[in-house]
């Protein structure tokens, strides 16, 4: 009797994860690319790590410890060996089992769209979650007909952006990295190519800082002060050099309400690290001036909403990354009120281990390196790390 | 291009094949082999190169004897894994 294929897709796994549902997650990768990154949710996950191989040498062994009366949710690295594993090897043993279409590719490609609940008149604020890898990117839409938008730190899958943007009728106005990004590869360029929108970056960020060598393309340059007018709302950069020379926040201020989008400079639960440059001992000092007489000078009530996460854990109930400057203040270790030497010991101190591959993400981000879709997956595997250490702690 | 200088008994050709098959192919090979016997698997999966480690480690009569990266003769990247029957 031929079984039906079984398969959850990305979107509707990520539902049941923010729902805590039961079940377990068997992930059938190897040991090298289990370590590497994984899925994971912000309830407890049970998860069982059980290569496929072992499925094919030893079927009944490798079930071994695996649930009758529960989900079993398989994934691997592109959905094939899971398939297999699910449809040959378990549902023909009488297992409850779907397999993650298309696996962990999928998953990284994945993104969550959700609107900011605390919108303001004639403002809606979007934020886009890359699930697997903790990336955030944001949507302003504004305008007496909420039909023109701003986008900040476009991610380079350019078609799930203009998939919302044609949903909800959106003519881009201009496209704004905070900072020439590191960690993935952005969709800036291409966005702007498409929409014929202007793409914005600091031009302290359009020289690499490793190979200084600048941008093969030309952009708008942000400046510190600089406004965009949203209708009525004012959207002002604030150039925070610290992350990067030209790390920009931007600071939207509407008739009701602050915004601050803080790109990576203050997260939820950390701060950026200042070394990705290789330049941690003089980028730490700029990074204390910008955080302590720049950031934390704002408004209490500004909302923050940050370009990255570490944990799932850090959203609020409604899946939002998003917290008032005020709670930060309470509530992030680390922007206790450090003196600057403090500051500079905690910084040196929490530095995680700089991941090679961050240089050539950052020279493909400048045109300098040309990269495939199969080398640019490589390139932007598993989380990111652009806090510090101890934002990586369990 | 490298020369290897391992002897294979049988070729195996997974080029364009994802998992799980070429380790799927690669076992139903090796029970055709006798023991001390060598297969040459040649896939074009990047995967394949850490699954191989694992699958050796893991099953019971066989060594991975080699690894190599090299390009075929249509310029396309290939992995290819020597793997000896033990048992």
């Amino acid at each position: 009797m031929h079984n039906q294929q079984a398969t959850v897709k990305t979107h509707e796994l990520k539902l049941m994860l923010d729902r805590g549902d039961k079940f377990v997650l068997l992930d059938v990768r190897n040991q090298e690319e289990f370590e590497r990154w994984r899925i994971e949710g912000r309830h407890p996950l049970e998860v069982k790590h059980v290569p496929y191989f072992r499925f094919v040498e030893d079927p009944d062994n490798a079930i071994q410890g695996l649930p009758k009366d529960q989900l079993i949710v398989a994934v691997c690295a592109k959905g094939g060996s899971s398939a297999w594993v699910v449809n040959e090897v378990l549902r023909p043993r009488g297992f409850q089992a779907v397999n993650l279409e298309g696996g962990m590719l999928a998953w990284g490609s994945y993104y969550q769209v959700q609107e900011l609940p605390e919108s303001s008149s004639r403002l809606r604020i979007y934020q886009l979650n890359r699930v697997a890898r903790g990336c955030l990117h944001h949507i302003i839409a504004y305008g007496p007909g909420l039909d023109q938008a701003v986008v900040i730190d476009p991610p380079r899958h350019t078609d799930k952006v203009l998939d919302f943007i044609g949903q909800k009728n959106l003519k881009v106005t201009a496209i704004i990295d905070t900072h020439a990004h590191a960690d993935h590869v952005s969709g800036g360029v291409k966005l702007s190519q498409i929409t014929s929108a202007p793409y914005y970056l600091h031009p302290y960020d359009g020289i690499h800082p490793m190979d200084v060598l600048p941008a093969t393309f030309a952009y708008e340059m942000l400046k510190d002060g600089m406004q965009f007018d949203l209708n009525g709302a004012k959207l002002t950069v604030l150039h925070i050099p610290g992350h990067t020379l030209g790390n920009t926040a931007l600071f939207l201020e509407s008739s009701d309400r602050r915004y601050l989008f803080s790109g990576d400079s203050i997260f939820l639960q950390s701060i950026a690290r200042p070394d990705l440059g290789g330049r941690a001992e003089t980028w730490t000092p700029l990074h204390y001036k910008s955080l302590y007489t720049r950031l934390l000078t704002l408004p209490d009530d500004t909302i923050v909403l940050p370009g990255h996460y570490s944990r799932p854990q850090e959203a609020r109930a409604d899946g939002l990354f998003a917290a008032t400057l005020g709670e930060l203040k309470r509530t992030n270790v680390d922007l206790r009120t450090y003196t600057e030497l403090e500051f500079r010991n905690h910084i040196l101190s929490s530095l995680p281990q700089f991941p090679p591959q961050y240089v050539d993400i950052k020279r493909v981000n400048l045109g300098l390196l040309a990269a495939d879709a199969d080398r640019i997956e490589e390139l932007e595997l598993g989380k990111n790390v652009c806090a510090l250490a101890t934002a990586y702690k369990t | 291009m490298q020369e290897s200088t391992i002897h294979a008994d049988r070729e195996l050709d997974v080029r364009g094949a994802q998992c799980p098959i070429p380790i799927i192919r690669a076992r139903q090979e090796i029970n055709q082999l006798q023991v001390g016997q060598t297969l040459k698997v040649i896939a074009t999966d990047p995967g394949s190169v850490n699954d191989f480690k694992g699958w050796a480690q893991t099953a019971k009569n066989i060594e991975l004897v080699k690894q190599e990266e090299t390009t075929d003769t249509n310029q396309k990247r290939v992995y290819i894994h020597y793997i000896r029957r033990t048992a």
